[in-house]
Formats: C-alpha cells, sequence, structure tokens
C-alpha cells in the first residue's frame, strides 16, 4: 500500500504538468458540454413550461438521448464528425439536455401561481414576467439541473479518451497498456474522481445559495 | 396542438443540426485552435507512439506559433492510415514500413529495409500525396532475445548460432506467433531449418521478466520494448532476414507541407535521431520509471536543445 | 449498407452470442445489487444518523466516472468477467439502496402505526406494509440502476468481459464502421427497451392511488 502511495507520489512529481494539461481538457469538453446544453436546453424547457402539452413529448425524447449508452453514442458521433474533441462536445451537450431541461421545466412550473399574478396584475409583458418572477424563483432548481449534467458530462468525457479526445482517460488508458500500470491508472483515476466530486459540490453550493428562501433571507429589500 | 408540436419539434431539430454543424466546423478555445493553424498528429495507443507524438508535437510547438494537437489512442495502423486520409490527422507519428507495405499498400512484403523504404516512399507520394520521412533511425520488429550471459556462453551473435542449441532452449513466445502466416513458427523454420522442441506460449507483456528471471533462455520479443536495455538483455541479428522491416518514420499530408513549408524542414531534424537502443530508453523511462511520454519527450528534445541549428 | 447486411449474415450468431453476453453481465450484476441493496437500505431506516452520512457517502462515491472505477478494478481483480461484474454491481448499489431507503423511510407514519396496531412484528410490517408501499420508488431506482449498467456494460468488454462493446471497440481500432454500428444499434435497442419495460413495470407496482398524483 505504502509502495503504491509512495509511487503515486513520485508519478505526479515528475508528471504534473501533463496531467494538469489533461485535466483541464476534460474539465474544459465538459463544461463547453454543459454551457451548449444550457443556451438551447433552458429555452426549451421554458417553452415547454408553458406550453405543457409538448412537455411529455420534448422529455420522452431527452430520455431517448440519455439512455443512448455513452460508448455507442461516441462511436456513431466519431463515424459521423471525426475523432477530437469537438465530437465529445457535442456528445456532452446531448447528454445535458434532459436534466437541463427537465429541472428547468420543473423549476417554472413550481412556482407559485399567486407570485405570477401578481406579477401581471403589475402590469408585467410575458417576458417580463419570465425574467423577473419565473427565472429567479427557479434557479436553485435550474442550477441542480446544471450540477447533475456536469457530472454527467465529466463522467462521459472520460471515454473520450477512445476517440482521440485526450483528457484524463488518456492517463488510465495508459496504465492498462503498460505491465504493472496500477499507479498509472491510480494517477489518471484520482484526479477525474476528484473533479466530479469538487464540481459537484461547488455547484451544489450554488444551488443553496440560489435557493430563495436564502436570497430572500440575505435582501430582505428584495422581496416579490 | 398538432400545428405547435410540428413546429417545435422542426425548431428543436434545427437548433441541435446547426450546433452540430457549427461544433465539427469550428473551434472551441482552448480545445481546438483554427483549423488553419493547427497541425494534428496521429498517435497509436502505444507508449512508443506516444512518445515520438510527443517529440514532433513539442518539436513544432517550439519552433513555430502553430498550435499542434495530439489525436491519441488509435487503434492500430489500419486507423492511422485512414484518418490520414479523411484529412482528420495532418501527421502520424509512428508508422513502419513492413505493417503499410502490406497494410495500406497491399503489396507482398519485403526483406530488405532500403527497398522496403524506397517503395513506401514512392507508393505514398504517388497514391496518397503524402511524405513518408527516412526513418528516425529505430525498428520494431520481433527480435530473438538472450541473456548477454547466455550469448557469451554459446557464442550468440545471430539467430543461425542458436540452430546447435536450440534443442536444450526453452523458447518462450507470444501465442498468436506461433499459428501465425508469413512470418510466423512455419514460416521461420522453413527459413532458418531448425526447430524449438521446447516452445511456451505466454503474453507477449511478460517475455522479458521470463528472461531476466532465468524462467527462459530465448524469447521473441519486441526489439524495441524498454525492458530489453532495462534488464540487459542481448538482441540476435536476424542474418537470413526471416522478418518483414518494420523501420519507424513519420507521415506528413502534403497539402499541410506546402501550407507551412517551414514544417519539411523541422520535420526532417529528427531524421536518424533516435537508434534501436535510444529508443528502448525512452520506452523504459516512460513504462518502467512512468514518466508521462510527454515529459520524456520533452527530456530528449532539452538534451538536444530542440535540434537548434541543425540541418 | 450491404456491408451492413454482409455482416449480418457472416456474423449473425456472434452477434446473438454477444448480446447475451452483454444482457447476462448486465442481470447478474443487477439482480446482485437487488439483493445486496434492499435489504440493506431497509436496515438503513432503522439507524438513521448513520444512514445519512452512509448516504451522503454513496452521493459522492455516485460521482465518480464509472469508467474510472472500471478501471481502478484492474489491478485489484484483474481482467475478465468477475472484475467487470462487481464494478458494475457496485455502482448500482447506489441508486437502489439511495430508492430503498428514502421509499421506506416516507412510508407513512400513520401507517406504520397502523401495523402495530394490528400486532405486526417488526418483520411482518418491513414485509407487508413498508416494502409493498416503497415499491414504486424502489422499482424506479432498479429501473435506473439497469439502464445505467447497460450502457456501462459496453466497457466492460475493454476488460475483457464480453459484451457488445467488442464490436465497438473492434470498429475503432480496425476502423470497421460496420462494427462500430453492429454494437451500438444493438446496445442502444436494448437500453431504450429495457427502459420502457420496467418503465411499464414501475406504473403496474405502483399503487393505483398514488399514479395520478406523480409528477413527470
Amino acid at each position: 500500500m505504502m509502495d503504491v502511495f509512495q509511487d503515486l507520489l513520485n508519478y505526479y512529481g515528475q508528471n504534473a504538468w501533463y496531467v494538469w494539461e489533461q485535466f483541464y481538457k476534460q474539465f474544459l469538453m465538459s463544461a463547453y458540454g454543459v454551457l451548449f446544453g444550457a443556451i438551447v436546453g433552458i429555452p426549451i424547457g421554458i417553452f415547454i413550461a408553458h406550453h405543457n402539452r409538448l412537455s411529455p413529448w420534448v422529455i420522452s425524447l431527452a430520455n431517448i438521448i440519455q439512455t443512448i449508452p455513452a460508448l455507442a453514442m461516441l462511436g456513431v458521433l466519431m463515424l459521423v464528425m471525426g475523432l477530437g474533441p469537438n465530437t465529445v462536445v457535442f456528445a456532452l451537450f446531448l447528454y445535458s439536455l434532459l436534466p437541463i431541461i427537465k429541472n428547468t421545466y420543473t423549476g417554472i412550473r413550481n412556482v407559485d401561481p399567486a407570485m405570477l399574478e401578481s406579477g401581471k396584475g403589475m402590469g408585467m409583458t410575458r417576458l417580463q414576467v419570465l425574467r423577473m418572477v419565473e427565472l429567479p424563483l427557479s434557479l436553485s432548481v435550474i442550477m441542480a439541473g446544471l450540477r447533475t449534467a456536469l457530472v454527467i458530462t465529466i463522467g462521459v468525457a472520460t471515454i473520450g479518451t477512445f476517440i482521440g479526445a485526450g483528457g484524463l482517460g488518456d492517463i488510465i488508458i495508459r496504465g492498462t497498456n503498460v505491465s504493472d500500470g496500477t499507479t498509472i491508472i491510480l494517477a489518471g483515476a484520482i484526479p477525474t474522481a476528484l473533479m466530479a466530486i469538487i464540481a459537484d459540490a461547488v455547484m451544489g453550493w450554488f444551488e443553496k445559495r440560489l435557493a430563495p428562501s436564502t436570497r430572500l433571507k440575505k435582501n430582505p429589500a428584495n422581496q416579490v | 396542438m398538432n400545428q405547435t408540436l410540428k413546429k417545435t419539434k422542426r425548431v428543436i431539430t434545427i437548433l441541435i443540426l446547426s450546433l452540430s454543424f457549427i461544433l465539427g466546423a469550428c473551434s472551441l478555445p482552448g480545445l481546438s485552435g483554427a483549423p488553419e493553424n493547427t497541425i494534428r498528429i496521429g498517435t497509436l495507443n502505444t507508449t512508443e507512439s506516444q512518445i515520438m507524438g510527443q517529440v514532433v508535437k513539442q518539436l513544432i510547438e517550439h519552433e513555430t506559433d502553430l498550435e499542434v494537437v495530439l489525436v491519441n489512442n488509435l487503434g492500430s495502423s489500419i486507423v492511422q492510415h485512414q484518418a490520414m486520409l479523411d484529412k482528420q490527422v495532418d501527421i502520424t507519428a509512428t508508422r513502419y514500413t513492413g505493417t503499410d507495405l502490406s497494410g495500406a499498400l497491399g503489396m507482398e512484403p519485403v526483406n530488405d529495409p532500403d527497398e522496403a523504404m524506397k517503395i513506401v516512399q514512392k507508393e505514398f507520394k504517388e497514391r496518397w500525396d503524402q511524405t513518408w520521412f527516412d526513418s528516425y533511425g529505430f525498428d520494431n520488429t520481433y527480435a530473438f532475445t538472450v541473456t548477454k550471459e547466455l550469448a557469451e556462453k554459446y557464442g550468440l551473435e545471430k539467430v543461425s548460432d542458436l540452430a546447435d542449441v536450440a534443442g536444450e532452449l526453452r523458447f518462450g513466445v507470444d501465442n498468436s506467433w506461433i499459428h501465425r502466416e508469413g512470418d510466423g513458427y512455419q514460416g521461420f523454420v522453413e527459413t532458418y531449418g531448425f526447430e524449438f522442441p521446447k516452445i511456451y506460449p505466454m503474453q507477449i507483456g511478460l517475455v522479458y521478466e521470463a528472461l531476466a528471471n532465468d524462467e527462459m533462455d530465448v524469447v521473441l520479443a519486441y526489439s524495441s520494448d524498454g525492458r530489453i536495455a532495462a534488464f540487459n538483455l542481448k538482441i540476435l541479428e536476424d542474418d537470413k532476414k526471416f522478418f518483414p522491416p518494420y523501420d519507424t518514420s513519420l507521415v506528413a499530408r502534403n497539402e499541410v507541407l506546402r501550407e507551412h513549408p517551414e514544417l519539411e524542414g523541422i520535420l526532417n531534424k529528427l531524421v536518424g535521431t533516435i537508434d534501436t537502443a535510444k529508443m528502448q530508453k525512452m520506452n523504459y523511462e516512460a513504462d518502467g520509471e512512468k514518466r508521462e511520454p510527454a515529459v520524456v519527450a520533452q527530456k530528449f528534445l532539452e538534451e538536444h536543445h530542440y535540434f537548434e541549428g541543425v540541418e | 449498407m450491404v456491408n451492413l447486411l454482409d455482416f449480418l449474415s457472416v456474423n449473425g450468431i456472434e452477434l446473438i452470442v454477444k448480446t447475451w453476453e452483454h444482457i447476462y453481465i448486465s442481470l447478474i450484476a443487477i439482480f446482485l445489487g437487488i439483493i445486496v441493496a434492499v435489504p440493506l437500505g431497509v436496515l438503513l431506516t432503522r439507524v438513521p444518523k448513520i444512514a445519512n452520512f452512509i448516504l451522503g457517502l454513496l452521493n459522492v462515491l455516485q460521482t465518480i466516472p464509472s469508467f474510472a472505477i472500471l478501471a481502478l478494478f484492474i489491478p485489484l481483480l484483474g481482467i475478465g468477467l468477475v472484475p467487470a461484474i462487481v464494478a458494475l454491481f457496485l455502482y448500482s448499489l447506489m441508486p437502489i439502496l439511495r430508492n430503498t431507503f428514502i421509499g421506506i423511510r416516507d412510508v407513512k407514519k400513520d401507517l406504520i402505526e397502523a401495523g402495530i396496531g394490528m400486532g405486526m412484528t417488526e418483520w411482518e410490517r418491513i414485509r407487508l406494509v413498508e416494502i409493498p408501499l416503497a415499491t414504486p420508488v424502489i422499482m424506479s431506482g432498479i429501473r435506473l440502476a439497469t439502464v445505467f449498467l447497460i450502457g456501462w456494460a459496453t466497457l466492460a468488454s475493454y476488460i475483457g468481459a464480453g459484451g457488445l462493446g467488442d464490436y465497438i471497440f473492434s470498429g475503432m481500432n480496425l476502423y470497421k464502421p460496420e462494427y462500430i454500428l453492429a454494437g451500438a444499434i444493438p446496445v442502444t435497442l436494448l437500453a431504450l427497451v429495457t427502459d420502457l419495460f420496467l418503465g411499464k413495470v414501475e406504473t403496474l407496482v405502483t399503487p393505483k392511488g398514488i399514479r395520478k398524483s406523480k409528477a413527470v
């Protein structure tokens, strides 16, 4: 055990900049995936929240995408879009859709109708209601969706190595190819796990901070 | 309801399609630079390939403003070749004459290394407008390997020298080689005219330790593996040239060489700079001493001062 | 297209074998997951303080990418069927355990009271009140875990466990698009069909009274 630990320290000592490079690359891919997922998913979520009859269809579609096994998705996308990180980012975008759309939908649907009424009563336009009532109140739930999406994308990005996208998966794979590569496998797997755990924790913190009760408490003047 | 549903479906489809096009074509900051300014190097999932890929990458980055990206873990030479044809990579870091002669070119194996090199260079240029550079200086082929002690004891320099003592030697070999056509065991017996009565099939990765631990007397290994140097083993010369040559070079697409004329000179600097012993050593640094290929490559380039001032 | 048909005629039997291998790996892992996680979940409801800690821990563990966990098992258990099943089984524990715990914990107190009032022993309460009422939630966890496993079992072939991932990897390594499709399409269909089927099962085991109030 101590042996492996010593080996690991040795490894990180020698290879720190390379590990960081791959860590950064993988995180960037995941972040882009969630970003695009949010750009497309949040508007869709809002839309189906206001046109509820459409919601089962859209959410089912997103569900189907979610059910596609990651390796299969990457394999097929590779045939169409080629090797490299861009293809992985597109796959990550697809996998971000369900959590983001669903959470946006739920968040907005759960806004207290009384709030909506008072907004309309004050003469707000649809857009203003969205911007000043619905979104602020759903922020926390939407953030939860982004959080789930980020954890999922980090997981899928790990196998991006199979289509030449780099990332910490490269290190893990090299470890499996080398005889006595345990140290290398660990050296790749540990930062991967940490990335996911930390991302989850940080996003979780944001989620709590954005919860309506917290925000109202902080700024009593903000009472809607 | 039908109207809205249709409209929604269309909007979503358009959104997703346009995104995929944008993503496919454009560059995401931090992940991949603008296509005109990026060189992509394809590497296999072998340590050797990744080391050479990193050497080429870091050399180009050092000498130019180009961004260089590695497309790693390509599964085989076939994938490398296809990726070049599809223009998904611009350079492939490790190509082996023997492999691509029969693979990509579909020709009969040629035993003379110089002839093999001439053929691949000519054919790759004519068929696909690619330049097969001269070798780095090492090859990665099947090699009959013994310990230095045994070589001294029986005066072994060449594979033919094994003929007299083969009866007493335990021969460790990769399972698939026994049944391999062409350059497998059958072919070997025909060419060299002697057999190994005591054959022990095993996983290729295990032959090096087996030899070093005196569990085997002679093994068939890969010539550039780091453990040969690390365990102080000796490769016997393939005097009857039974195994096809597997000299290692990089191959580049001429289109990219034309777009960036400075590249050819830079890439040529690597020709003849790494002999088999050196490659073994670098492989061992990566696998045995657990250094990432990127780090091994950096050390190599620094030792040679990035070949500055070399023509 | 021609390639695909060619492929099917030559490799039809192998495809069936690989599909079966895939189902086999996933089923065993999920089955083990159920028989370990459900009792464990029930147990945890009896010790709420520890339970919260353990659940927190499991939540954290669940964020770890599956491939990292799979790879970690290689040095521990080697390659092949066993390590693959073990890794997948561990991954299935979390959703099932969590859902069992939450499902049972949320069974309304008054119903348990009623059970006690009727003279049920603890074991009888678990068997006749708690588990039946928690079944929808438990089933939901099982469904999630199963679909998840089918997806990640594709990676099991990387460590020599067989399954449809073999085709995908071969296709990627040898540049044979038809192999990639031969692996990707069946495994996707498998996942979708399983999700659909287990979704129906989930609806079936939900007592009618609760069904309507279930949100999306």
